[in-house]
């Protein structure tokens, strides 16, 4: 090897000019032809066989034996590792194991052909059962008001007029907006919600004047008047009635028609014209509300 | 290289950690073991033992019921089938009888309640006892195990009283709460005036988990938007999760695992939205299947 190192540093003397490789004359010259590093090659002592690691595919076929001790532990590792897998696989399965365990074991007969060996008492129960069915069904049934009452859908802002379970009419309102309102400066915060369950109606308004409440100003980035302030009274805005529902919660009209159908108010039940005078005309004071 | 060769090859790599069990019966009989062991453990605490221990069953066991192999050998046939459908009618007439108690005692609570009726193919809301929304049931599933109880006519004795919600997992948010600060002037407020309010098309798939081992999952019929179904898978997730994660806190307690009697219901997104969005966190639910 060494001769033929220093052949190649004696004969391939490169010059490096202007960034190029350049051969020299006397490099040319001096070239190795390929039939001289053959002969060098030749020359070159070969080095003796060692002993050679086996191949992948040689290994797999014959695999050196383990210590033992060192194959148990091995076993233990594997085998509890798979088990772990297997094991958190059976969890995560396990409801479905458990229906079909309930599927395939065995069930006793109809137990109910257990209770008598008498058919004649069993159908005596069996009429006992129907009249309690029946007289169940009729308290049920009277559950429901008699007089018209009113169904207000949040989720998608509609109204039902209803009388005795029959739907007298429907309509479109506007519901709360779910608005979170945060007030850095006062350190208070209203959330605007309209209230779900059963109501009554409490009182009955033609042309209510607004008495706005303390948010209402700060929404508007307006400072607060005192309590009994002229400024907290507005009229013409809740349109020619209002109902009350209690804790300061209407049914009422609105200015702003366009946005009926959507949930934008403050808590209170809006309302069309059309939709309120009927609503208006059809409920009476202790007249139910359900709101959902 | 073939498929043939590829699945070979992989199948070599997948053995070959194992290839040193060969030569060594020792090791073969520890790995055995070792594997078996603790999936066996897990599968009789999780399996085998909730189900032996039935909860529905012991319930609803009736002192009264006698051996019914012991009467039919004494009983004409004919006698045996008449009592059989008189049977059945009853069983039929104590699931209503079940049910309309149950709505009788969900009219006294103040919140509103939810009426699942499996055999009318409705779901209602009630307040007070009046419905207030009637949802058409789709199509709906049940656990093997309902039916198990209905042919036992034991299943009155587990629905005779309303079931209470204990836990409530959903692809959208029970309140669609936005945060609006106040502004500070009346310029700022105008300004806010024109934003445009966001229409919500959130997806509706949820599971509500009652008690006496009730859970009543509800799917939107509506085929789920690309980001809706990202939703349900990991709303999926996060359904097996919390089974899985309740196995092993009863594990971790030295108790067994509960199975839950599922019912899968699908109605529209509108109806699922409305009575998710309706129902209080202690809801109460009156059942008929």
């Amino acid at each position: 090897m060494e001769q033929l190192t220093e052949l190649n540093f004696r004969k391939f003397s490169v010059n490096v000019a202007y960034g190029k490789k350049v051969m020299t004359e006397e490099t040319k010259n001096n070239a190795v032809q390929p039939s001289a590093l053959q002969e060098v090659l030749q020359n070159v002592e070969k080095p003796a066989e060692v002993e050679r690691p086996p191949t992948k595919s040689e290994a797999i076929k014959t695999p050196p034996a383990l210590p033992e001790k060192s194959a148990a532990g091995k076993a233990l590792l594997a085998g509890s590792s798979l088990g772990l897998f297997l094991a958190l696989l059976t969890l995560w399965l396990a409801p479905v194991w458990r229906e079909w365990m309930f599927a395939i074991l065995p069930e006793s007969k109809f137990a109910m052909q257990l209770r008598t060996t008498d058919i004649k008492q069993l159908q005596k129960e069996a009429q006992r059962l129907e009249k309690r069915v029946a007289g169940l069904q009729k308290k049920h049934a009277a559950i429901t008001p008699r007089l018209p009452y009113l169904i207000v859908d949040t989720s998608e802002n509609l109204i039902h007029v209803m009388k005795a379970g029959e739907q007298l009419h429907e309509g479109v309102c506007s519901t709360g907006s779910y608005v979170l309102l945060r007030s850095a400066a006062q350190q208070r915060q209203w959330m605007f919600v309209t209230p779900r369950g059963m109501y009554q109606i409490r009182g009955k308004r033609v042309n209510p004047v607004w008495a706005k409440p303390d948010w209402a100003f700060i929404e508007e980035g307006l400072p607060v008047p005192p309590l009994g302030s002229p400024e907290r009274f507005e009229a013409g805005v809740l349109g020619e009635y209002a109902l009350e529902l209690g804790d300061g919660y209407l049914i009422h009209g609105t200015l702003y028609k366009r946005m009926l159908g959507m949930p934008v108010t403050h808590g209170c039940v809006r309302l069309g014209d059309e939709d309120l005078r009927l609503v208006y005309k059809n409920l009476q004071i202790g007249s139910k509300v359900f709101i959902y | 290289m073939t498929r043939q060769n590829l699945g070979v090859a992989l199948l070599n790599r997948l053995v070959k950690p194992f290839r040193f069990l060969r030569q060594n019966r020792k090791a073969k009989i520890i790995f055995f073991l070792s594997l078996i062991s603790f999936p066996l453990f897990i599968f009789i605490v999780t399996v085998v033992l909730p189900v032996a221990q039935n909860p529905f069953e012991a319930a609803a066991e009736d002192e009264t019921f006698e051996n019914f192999e012991a009467l039919s050998d004494s009983t004409p046939a004919e006698i045996a089938t008449g009592r059989l459908e008189l049977a059945k009618k009853m069983a039929a007439l104590e699931i209503d009888q079940a049910f309309l108690q149950t709505r009788l005692e969900l009219s006294k609570k103040d919140s509103i309640g939810l009426v699942v009726d499996l055999i009318d193919g409705t779901a209602n809301l009630e307040v007070k006892g009046v419905p207030v929304r009637r949802c058409k049931i789709l199509r709906y599933r049940s656990s093997g195990l309902a039916r198990r109880l209905r042919r036992q006519g034991r299943l009155h004795q587990w629905l005779a009283m309303p079931f209470i919600l204990q836990e409530q997992l959903a692809t959208l948010p029970k309140a669609p709460i936005r945060i609006k600060e106040a502004p500070k002037d009346t310029i700022e407020a105008n300004e806010s005036k024109g934003e445009d309010l966001p229409i919500e098309q959130r997806d509706a798939h949820f599971t509500l988990q009652f008690d006496r081992n009730l859970t009543l999952a509800v799917e939107q019929a509506q085929p789920p938007s690309f980001s809706g179904r990202l939703r349900e898978l990991w709303y999926d997730l996060r359904r097996n999760f919390n089974e899985a994660r309740e196995a092993v806190t009863a594990l971790i307690y030295l108790q067994l695992p509960q199975h839950y009697l599922w019912i899968e219901i699908e109605l529209s997104r509108e109806d699922a939205k409305a009575i998710y969005r309706a129902l209080p966190t202690r809801a109460g639910l009156a059942l008929r299947l």
